[in-house]
């Protein structure tokens, strides 16, 4: 029977199409995109640190650029990954092995503590 | 009762051709339900339009479809609950299905993980009624049964109208052909309920705890929100997270 499938590539564009759907598919999409988005910064992290192969003058010159305002936004970003992955793996955590009624509660719960954690956070990085 | 006026823009597919959109106007009551707009399409416009419907009050669950990019069951879901009228409703094929033809698509799949579930052939009796079927011959008072006691854990299962419409919501789904899915795992934790035969009890957990099973489930609880009948998949795949974590903590302690 020929029937119709898009290829795989473009069904995984549902993991982040949370038009029309509820908090729980917010969680997800969040989730992976930080989830991916942390991968990608530990290999630039390694990248990065290889450079101390290369003597005290390259890791210097390295984090005076790291001390940019433009680089300390980047950190904000990261902290927000950070903080919205590990807060959202506890709500997993907590649907899986404790109970599941309350996940949208727990979730906007987690992310207000994200929210107000990330701007303290961000006072402090920019604020010195 | 008011006239409407409805526009829907439909899905069309026909092997070998390109997918598109065709749009259709067709006036129908305003307490009229998607499905009757869909019949009026058929019956009055285009009768090479296919989709699936039969009972007409979501017991068959065969009409599923997304409205406006979200499951439903048109042959419940009344006009005023999904949009005004002025604009169109967009109607699409369940997601995560092969399309055969138009909205209709090829729902093996799903049967097939539901008898991979044990959960093919399930009421050998109908343990909830309040009568007996030897009372429904002479008019008697209700004689209550005992219940049993887990019973909770397992008769919202019972609600289930094998739709897909869980299936359709789960964004795991997309790109994991083999993943049991919001209704296959809730049907393992349904027949896990049921049955006391260790040898059944250890293959459905085997299903459960596989490499497509439980764990590969992320939580988005879409399937939970979007089943009209509040079968609450999502909650059946925790439970069975739980329970095999116990028991492999328990085996752990005895070593």
């Amino acid at each position: 029977m020929a029937t119709l499938e898009q290829p795989k590539v473009r069904r995984a564009g549902r993991w982040f199409d949370v038009r029309h759907r509820k908090l729980g598919m917010w969680a997800y999409a969040l989730n992976r995109i930080t989830g991916i988005g942390l991968v990608v910064y530990l290999y630039l992290h390694l990248v990065v640190l290889s450079t101390l192969t290369r003597g005290p003058g390259a890791w210097d010159a390295f984090v005076s650029l790291a001390r940019q305002p433009y680089f300390l936004v980047l950190d904000v970003i990261l902290l927000a990954g950070i903080l919205i992955h590990g807060l959202n793996g506890l709500r997993l955590a907590h649907t899986s092995f404790i109970e599941a009624k309350r996940q949208k509660v727990l979730f906007s719960a987690l992310m207000l503590v994200a929210v107000v954690a990330l701007s303290a956070a961000a006072l402090k990085i920019f604020g010195g | 009762m008011k006239l409407l006026d409805i526009t829907l823009e439909i899905f069309r597919y026909k092997p070998g051709q390109q997918p598109h959109y065709d749009t259709f106007t067709v006036q129908v009551e305003d307490t009229a339900h998607v499905i009757d707009a869909i019949d009026k399409v058929w019956a009055e416009q285009d009768h090479t339009l296919t989709f699936r419907r039969a009972c007409h009050h979501s017991s068959c669950g065969s009409c599923a479809l997304r409205i406006n990019g979200v499951e439903k069951l048109p042959c419940i879901t009344r006009f005023s609950e999904v949009g005004d009228g002025k604009i169109p409703l967009r109607l699409d094929p369940l997601r995560n299905f092969p399309i055969v033809s138009d909205l209709v698509v090829d729902v093996s799949g799903f049967f097939q993980r539901m008898s991979a579930s044990d959960m093919s052939i399930t009421r050998d009796a109908e343990s909830t009624l309040p009568l007996s079927v030897d009372d429904l011959g002479s008019i008697v008072q209700p004689k209550a049964v005992q219940l049993p006691d887990n019973l909770s854990h397992f008769n919202r299962f019972e609600n289930c109208i094998e739709c897909g419409i869980c299936m359709s919501a789960c964004p795991t789904m997309a790109v994991d052909n083999k993943f049991m899915g919001p209704a296959g795992l809730a049907a393992i934790y349904c027949a896990l309920q049921k049955t006391d035969d260790p040898d059944e009890k250890a293959h459905l957990m085997a299903l459960a705890n596989g490499e497509h099973g439980i764990w590969r489930c992320h939580s988005a609880f879409e399937c939970t929100e979007a089943c009209p009948q509040a079968v609450d998949p999502a909650g059946k795949i925790m439970a069975l997270r739980r329970e095999i974590t116990a028991n492999r903590l328990m085996k752990t302690r005895r070593g």
